[in-house]
C-alpha cells in the first residue's frame, strides 16, 4: 500500500473518531445553535447595530474552531491508550502519520462548520452566495492550521492531565483575543496597542472577517484571503513539526 | 448519621479535590480572562444596561457556581463507572449520609473556589461590605446545592448510558445558561425567550445576588419571587436525590 492511501487511511480512521462520539457532537451544536439563535438575537437587542448577522459567522468560525482541535485530543487519548504506538508499527512514515492527522483535523473542522453554515443559511436569509462558496476550501485549509495548534498543545503539554487545562487555556485565549465574538473597533477603544496587533493577525479574526465580509457584502477581500493561506500553512508546518517530534519520541521510548 | 465516617470520607474526597492545582488556577484564569477582557469590550458595546461590565462579573460568578456544582455531578456519576462507587457503597455508610456528604464536598469545593472572583467582583464594583459578602456566599450555597442535587439526580440516566447522561447534561447546561439572565436582563429577551428564563432557577440566583450586592435593580427579577425559587430548588432537589441515590445506586456496573 503506498504511502498516501495509508495516510488517507488513518485521517479516515482519526475523523470517524470525532463522528463516532456522537454526545461530542450533539454538545458542539447545541452550544452553537444555542449561541446562535439564543445568545445573538438577545445581545442585540442590547446593542446599537445588528450583533446577530455580526455574531454567526463568528459562531461557525468557533465551533470549526473546537472540531479542529479535537484532533489533539484523539492524538492525547491515542497516546495514552497506545494507539499510536499501534499505528507507528504499520508501514507509515512519521511525515504520514503527522500529516493524517492535520488533515483529518482539517476535515472535522471543514465538516463541522458547515454543518453550522448550512444552518444558519437555512434560517437567515440572503447568506448564500458564490463568495460564501468560496470560502470553504479556505475554511478547510485554516482548520488544518488549527489543527496544528493543538500539535503545539501536545507537545508542550507533555501528556497526562496538563492536556486539558492547556487545552482549555488556549481555546480561551485564542477565541478572547480575536475578533469572533466582538468587532475591532471595540477592542480598539480599551486594549492596548500589541493587543490590538496581535487580535488583528490572529488567524481566528482573519476567517471570522473574511466570512463576514463574504456574508455581508457577497464580495471577497484578495488580500485577507492571501493573509489566512499564509498564516494557515504556517500554522500548519509548525504543527507537523510538532506531531512529528511526538511521534519520533514515541517510536524511541513508546511514550511521550 | 454516623459523623465520623462521613467527616473521614469528607476528608478523603476533599483532599482529591483540591489535588489539582492546575484546574483550580485554570478556573480563576478563565474567570479573570472572562470579566476583564471580554466583560470589558462587551460593555463598550451594551447600550442598555448600565455597568454591564459588573452586571457580568455577577453573572460569571454565578457561572463559575454552576461549573463547579455541575462539576459534582460528573464527579459522582463517573466514580461509578470507575468502581470507586461500588467499594463505597460495602463502607458501613448510609446511602443518604454518603449524598449529604457528596452535597457538602460540592457546596466546600463551590466556596473555595467561587471566593476570589467574588472578592474581586465586590471590591472593583465598591459594594463591598460583611452583609454584601456573606448573603453572596448564601445565595451562592443555595444555588449550587440545587445544582449539585439536580446532576445527581440526572446521574440515574448515566447509570444506564453514559453517553446519552452526557448528551443531556451537556445540552441542559447550554440551555440553563443561555435562557438566564447570567449574562443579559430579562427585559431584552424576547417574549418566548423570557417564558424560558422564568422557568430557569439560575436566572433567580443571577438576579437575587445582583440585588444582594446593590446593582442596578431596575432589570432585575422580584427578590422574594428570587429567593423563594432558589430555596424551593435547594430543597426540592435535595430530597430528589437522597431519594434517587437511596433506590438506584446499587449494582451500577463500572465500565
Amino acid at each position: 500500500m503506498s504511502q498516501l492511501a495509508a495516510m488517507l487511511k488513518v485521517a479516515r480512521v482519526d475523523l470517524s473518531y470525532f463522528f463516532r462520539t456522537k454526545w461530542l457532537i450533539l454538545t458542539l451544536v447545541t452550544l452553537n445553535l444555542s449561541d446562535m439563535f439564543v445568545v445573538g438575537l438577545i445581545y442585540t437587542n442590547m446593542m446599537s447595530f445588528n450583533y446577530f448577522v455580526f455574531f454567526v459567522p463568528g459562531v461557525i468560525i468557533a465551533g470549526m474552531f473546537a472540531a479542529a482541535l479535537d484532533v489533539g485530543r484523539r492524538v492525547h487519548l491515542g497516546l495514552s491508550e497506545g494507539v499510536t504506538q499501534y499505528y507507528l508499527s504499520l508501514p507509515l512514515s512519521l511525515n504520514g502519520l503527522a500529516f493524517a492527522h492535520i488533515l483529518s483535523a482539517g476535515l472535522g473542522g471543514l465538516i463541522f462548520s458547515s454543518i453550522l453554515l448550512l444552518v444558519a443559511l437555512s434560517f437567515v436569509h440572503g447568506l448564500f452566495s458564490l463568495s460564501t462558496l468560496i470560502m470553504i476550501p479556505f475554511m478547510f485549509f485554516i482548520s488544518m492550521g488549527l489543527g496544528g495548534i493543538a500539535a503545539v498543545i501536545n507537545l508542550f503539554s507533555g501528556g497526562g492531565d496538563r492536556f486539558w487545562a492547556f487545552a482549555e487555556g488556549v481555546q480561551m485565549a485564542l477565541l478572547g483575543m480575536s475578533t469572533v465574538f466582538y468587532p475591532l473597533t471595540a477592542v480598539k477603544s480599551i486594549m492596548p496597542a500589541f493587543a490590538v496587533t496581535a487580535i488583528t493577525f490572529n488567524p481566528l479574526s482573519q476567517i471570522a472577517d473574511a466570512l463576514r465580509l463574504a456574508i455581508a457584502s457577497a464580495s471577497l477581500s484578495p488580500y485577507a484571503l492571501l493573509s489566512i493561506s499564509v498564516t494557515s500553512l504556517l500554522m500548519l508546518v509548525i504543527g507537523f513539526f510538532c506531531y512529528r517530534h511526538v511521534f519520533s519520541k514515541v517510536r524511541l521510548l513508546g511514550k511521550v | 448519621m454516623n459523623t465520623y465516617q462521613v467527616s473521614s470520607l469528607l476528608r478523603f474526597d476533599l483532599r482529591e479535590a483540591f489535588n489539582s492545582p492546575l484546574w483550580i488556577g485554570y478556573s480563576w484564569i478563565y474567570f479573570l480572562f472572562q470579566f476583564f477582557v471580554y466583560g470589558s469590550i462587551m460593555s463598550t458595546l451594551v447600550i442598555t444596561v448600565h455597568d454591564y461590565f459588573f452586571y457580568y462579573g455577577t453573572g460569571l460568578v454565578v457561572l463559575s457556581t454552576f461549573n463547579i456544582a455541575s462539576w459534582s455531578g460528573r464527579r459522582f456519576v463517573e466514580s461509578a463507572h470507575e468502581g470507586r462507587l461500588r467499594y463505597i457503597l460495602s463502607l458501613p455508610i448510609g446511602r443518604d449520609e454518603f449524598f449529604i456528604e457528596q452535597l457538602v464536598l460540592g457546596v466546600i469545593v463551590n466556596l473555595v473556589r467561587t471566593l476570589p472572583p467574588v472578592l474581586i467582583v465586590l471590591f472593583m464594583s465598591g459594594l463591598f461590605s460583611l452583609a454584601n459578602f456573606l448573603f453572596t456566599l448564601l445565595v451562592l450555597t443555595l444555588l449550587a446545592i440545587g445544582i449539585m442535587g439536580l446532576m445527581v439526580s440526572l446521574s440515574v440516566i448515566a447509570f444506564k448510558s453514559f453517553d446519552i447522561y452526557s448528551a443531556i447534561v451537556a445540552a441542559l447546561s447550554a440551555l440553563l445558561i443561555r435562557f438566564s439572565t447570567i449574562s443579559y436582563p430579562i427585559s431584552s429577551m424576547n417574549e418566548i425567550y423570557a417564558k424560558a428564563t422564568l422557568s430557569n432557577p439560575i436566572a433567580y440566583g443571577a438576579d437575587l445576588l445582583r440585588r444582594a450586592i446593590g446593582l442596578d435593580t431596575s432589570l432585575l427579577l422580584s427578590p422574594s419571587l428570587s429567593a423563594s425559587v432558589l430555596v424551593a430548588l435547594a430543597v426540592g432537589t435535595l430530597f430528589l436525590g437522597i431519594f434517587f441515590t437511596g433506590r438506584f445506586v446499587e449494582g451500577v456496573r463500572s465500565s
